[in-house]
């Protein structure tokens, strides 16, 4: 049943914040899957993702029975279609107004957050102070889709937390970089992130905040 | 599931295919709606309101439901109203076809933009003329024959791609950068023309000699942005 259609095999790097979404959608609905490392510091892509993944070259990327599904919020709804079922565990809501706004929210998150995010961490100065309120006022926002809600589409944990999780392992990195708390600014998410974080398929793939944040400072040149 | 109660409602603006994805979908469906002409210089209080983060157009007003960005749109039509399926029912093609559908948006369009949009002389346009038939060669490898990118009926992948069938032929005229023919891209010019030929499809096509008018008209715009944004 967890690996109706063929073997599962998920392509990704510790820590790529994409790939932990896949790999936590995955444990979510219990399918057994082969992890394959690629190592995102070397310079060349695998022959695997290469030939997997030819227009973009980027992981994660989900092979199942052979077939490779890539982009991390395209492979969330696949899992969802395949694996997901009404006797069991989903990760979108049900009713078309809750799948649009999820769906709505995922692309804000990709459109709008990572790219603040990355900026704030590559810039200096003025910039970075900009980028800085930006990406307090996008948490904030996702705070407000939150509300009272004990996930951010409702009871269940779903794709939306999914989607959002990973950038908690983050969190360390940002405010160490910016001089700011997050307990402070962003209370009831954190305690999101908290809930989140009890759950076996988030703790199993979330990677320590600190190894995180110095890959980081690596990647994006950031010097203390 | 209902169909004529509550009210549709669409928010969009005119020759904007992003508006085009949507009105067609409600249309593949037989949805009735009322579109509401908003202008992208001077926008509504009711656009403003129903999308804060984005600020733009197609915004789908369904009863008290309001549904942005046109893809997800899509698959809420899709979704509510019976009618023909816009996504295949198979899993593995529905990701095929929401994967082509981002690399529209994402991947392909900007250097598919700047090619019509940069100075002939600029030594960067080149560059970009070639991402962009890389591309294209790319999308017609995808359509493996067929009709449609969706087989025998327009489908998702065809409405998102719209922009390249009814936009294209006009952005070429006024840019004098022809990117696509038939020798290059046979499946590609025959797609484009069964598109904006289809029934449907036509019905809310935005007149040509209008957009041909719109896009002259900000002909110097376009080309300062590319410049402009060259380097980003």
């Amino acid at each position: 049943m967890a690996t109706a259609g063929g073997e599962v095999t998920c392509v990704d790097f510790w820590a790529n914040g994409f790939g932990m979404r896949a790999r936590i959608a995955l444990r979510e609905l219990g399918v057994a899957f082969r992890y394959v490392e690629e190592d995102l510091r070397s310079g060349d892509r695998s022959e695997l993702v290469r030939r997997m993944n030819p227009v973009h070259r980027s992981i994660p990327i989900l092979i199942h029975g052979g077939r490779p599904v890539c982009g991390s919020v395209n492979i969330l709804e696949y899992v969802d279609e395949t694996w997901g079922n009404d006797g069991g565990p989903r990760l979108l809501p049900r009713d078309p107004l809750q799948r649009a706004h999820a769906r709505f929210w995922a692309d804000f998150v990709d459109q709008k957050v990572f790219s603040t995010q990355t900026r704030f961490l590559k810039s200096k100065g003025a910039e970075k102070e900009a980028a800085k309120e930006e990406l307090l006022d996008q948490l904030r926002r996702l705070e407000e889709v939150l509300g009272d809600k004990t996930f951010l589409a409702g009871d269940e944990f779903g794709f939306l937390d999914a989607v959002l999780i990973p950038f908690s392992s983050m969190f360390h990195g940002y405010e160490q970089h910016g001089g700011f708390s997050l307990e402070t600014e962003c209370p009831s998410l954190m305690r999101w992130v908290r809930r989140c974080k009890e759950r076996d398929s988030v703790k199993s793939v979330l990677p320590d905040e600190d190894e995180m944040y110095e890959l980081h400072k690596k990647w994006y040149g950031i010097s203390e | 599931m209902a169909t004529d109660v509550p009210a549709v409602k669409l928010i969009g603006w005119y020759g904007s295919p992003y508006v085009h994805r949507a009105e067609v979908a409600l249309r593949l469906k037989g949805v009735p709606y009322e579109f509401i002409r908003d202008d992208p210089i001077n926008k509504s209080e009711l656009l403003l309101q129903h999308n804060p983060i984005h600020k733009k157009v197609p915004v789908l007003l369904h009863g008290d439901r309001t549904i942005c960005e046109s893809l997800v749109i899509l698959e809420y039509v899709d979704e509510t109203f019976d009618g023909p399926p816009l996504l295949p029912v198979d899993p593995y093609e529905r990701a095929m076809a929401r994967f082509w559908a981002h690399f529209i948006d994402q991947k392909f369009a900007r250097p598919f933009w700047m090619s019509f949009w940069m100075c002939e002389d600029d030594e960067h346009k080149e560059a970009f003329v070639k991402e962009a038939k890389g591309n294209l060669a790319i999308l017609e490898e995808q359509l493996k024959g067929r009709r449609f990118f969706g087989g025998d009926a327009v489908g998702f992948l065809d409405v998102a791609a719209c922009g390249l069938a009814h936009w294209l032929g006009v952005i070429e005229e006024v840019s004098g950068v022809t990117l696509v023919n038939g020798d290059e891209f046979p499946a590609f010019c025959k797609w484009a023309k069964a598109y904006v030929n289809d029934d449907t499809v036509k019905q809310s096509l935005p007149d040509r000699d209008e957009l041909l008018a719109f896009f002259s008209g900000n002909k110097e715009i376009y080309m300062a942005l590319a410049r402009a944004t060259l380097h980003k």
